[in-house]
């Protein structure tokens, strides 16, 4: 039995990992557009742009891995279609590769402004190692960035310019920063760090145009604001890539709709990782597509096992990070801006705060440089006992002590 | 050449809670278990963080970041996204004082 994987990022990865796992005899393909052999974005903003070592969190495996594991790695090799009722897939350069199971682990590409003046060439996206290290070397003129979006990559690549000396203005729709993920008071935390690094912050700012100076720069028009600047990077969302999945006839709704485990609308076509759109058990079933490094890590495990006749392995609760100005910020759960947030402060820079349901159960977590209690706030949201906000709000009381 | 380096009193040592410090260029984190004082490298071999800043239980040093497990004892990297082992260290306990042999 093979099975042919396309998309050679981090959910194909996993994906391959998976099925070699538990399947010593499967055949597995792994075809990947990018030149790279498989890696993980989350350093991208963070390690490469600053120049630091990235240690293993880029390229996670070694390069002999792939071939010591029999995972067929095929680089440079982009699938152009997808044939069902033949079951193959054919590559750009008209190779047809037949399957007994297909896996769409294609990502996303980002999201590019749709305003006049964005086909700038001084308008850029982050999310792949060739952008991140053409980024970088703009960088090290140090032009003056202006980014747009108050989202996780925006504020990322925004604190890593600031860091190389950069001058930065950030420009975001909305009245607060992360305002999808985290609630208003941790957003209000992190403009005020920004701020205090020397960010121009603009909070509902949506901008307008981008318009050529006769200086040789760009002006940004956004609402109430007008920026000069030198380069433009725009971190407003991704694109999951679907493109291959709809010519197929695969159903598809921002996101390629699967089950709980990967399964498409065509028998035998799977999707893993940031392109799929499934049923989360966290939010009573509904159907979501998350960007985050934790569902290509662990989403395409649950396919693996579905490709091979097995169950699903247990759910998780959902959780995200980003790095900005050496602070950790870490989302566990769902800590929507309607719960009570129950802070417990551990210190100036230091806090954990428990978003509680109206009957008291938590639902969310967020921690600010405070890492050590991911593994209790994430029991305390899975297991759903009902706390006292009161008492938990006491940081000298141990967490674990709720448990 | 490995010597062994005072790095606290045994009675501010409380169990499973670490003590991450530096000795020379290596990071390292001390832990009491039950059966004994434990010291591997602080240092999550996936990407830069102390362990010693992490969840402790069961003999286990969880890391702060991305929740790569290790455990104490033998510093084996037990879970993703670590895949490398960290370094284990010797230590003793002399006149109330912990020793760690670096
Ligand atoms: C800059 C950046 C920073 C991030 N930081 C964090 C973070 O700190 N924390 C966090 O939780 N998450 C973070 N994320 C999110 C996380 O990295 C993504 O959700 C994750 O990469 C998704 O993995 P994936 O394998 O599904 O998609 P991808 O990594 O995008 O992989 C898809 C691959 O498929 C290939 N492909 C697409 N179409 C074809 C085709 N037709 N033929 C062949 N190959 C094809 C693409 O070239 C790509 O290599 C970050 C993302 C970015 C971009």
């Amino acid at each position: 039995m093979r099975t042919v994987i396309i998309g050679a990022g981090q959910a194909g990865r996993r994906c391959a990992e998976a099925l070699r796992e538990l399947d010593a005899a499967a055949g597995i393909l792994l075809l990947g557009e990018e030149a790279h052999p498989p890696y993980d974005r989350p350093p991208l903003s963070k390690a490469v742009l600053l120049g630091t070592d990235p240690g293993n969190g880029l390229f996670v495996r070694a390069a002999e891995f792939y071939a010591e594991r029999r995972i067929d790695l095929r680089l440079g090799t982009r699938v152009a279609a997808i044939h069902p009722a033949a079951r193959a897939v054919e590559t750009a350069a008209g190779e047809r590769i037949g399957w007994d199971h297909l896996v769409l682990a294609t990502g996303a590409r980002a999201r590019r402004l749709r305003i006049p003046g964005a086909e700038d060439p001084r308008v850029l996206t982050l999310r792949t190692l060739e952008d991140a290290e053409g980024l970088k070397a703009r960088l090290a003129a140090r032009p003056r960035l202006a980014v747009v979006g108050g989202g996780l990559i925006g504020l990322e690549v925004a604190a890593s310019a600031r860091q190389l000396g950069c001058a930065v203005s950030v420009l975001e729709a909305a009245d607060r920063l992360m305002a999808r993920c985290v609630p208003p008071a941790i957003g209000a935390r992190y403009a005020a760090l920004h701020r205090g690094h020397g960010v121009d912050l603009h909070l509902s700012c949506a901008l307008r145009a981008i318009e050529p100076t006769p200086d040789g720069g760009l002006l940004l028009i956004g609402d109430g604001a007008r920026i000069a600047a030198d380069l433009v990077v725009a971190g407003i969302g991704g694109v999951p890539e679907t493109a291959l999945a709809e010519a197929a006839g695969i159903a598809v709704q921002d996101g390629i709709l699967t089950d709980a485990q990967g399964r498409t609308s065509i028998p035998g076509i799977f999707a893993a990782g940031e392109v799929a759109r499934f049923p989360h058990p966290f939010w009573g079933g509904r159907a979501m597509r998350l960007e985050a490094w934790q569902v290509a890590q662990t989403q395409p495990a649950a396919v693996a096992r579905a490709i091979l006749g097995m169950d699903a392995p247990p759910d998780e609760v959902p959780w995200h990070w980003t790095d900005q100005f050496g602070w950790n910020l870490q989302v566990l759960g769902d800590p929507d801006p309607s719960l009570t947030l129950v802070q417990r402060a551990e210190g100036e820079h230091r806090l954990t705060a428990i978003a509680l349901d109206a009957a008291g159960r938590a639902r969310g977590a967020v921690l600010i440089n405070n890492g050590r209690d991911a593994t209790p706030c994430r029991r305390l949201i899975a297991g759903g006992k009902v706390l006292d906000a009161a008492a938990l709000a006491d940081a000298g009381t141990p967490l674990r002590s709720f448990l | 050449m490995a010597d062994w380096h005072r790095v606290a009193a045994e009675a501010e040592l409380k169990p499973e809670t670490p003590l991450g410090i530096r000795i020379g260029d290596v990071q390292v984190a001390v832990v009491r278990l039950a059966d004994g004082i434990f010291a591997i490298n602080d240092v999550c071999t996936h990407e830069f963080a102390l362990l010693s800043e992490g969840f402790c239980e069961d003999g286990k040093l969880e890391c702060p970041l991305h929740q790569a497990c290790f455990d104490i004892r033998t510093g084996r990297a037990l879970s993703e996204p670590a895949e490398v082992d960290v370094a284990t260290y010797p230590t003793k306990v002399e006149n109330g004082a912990v020793f760690v042999q670096v």
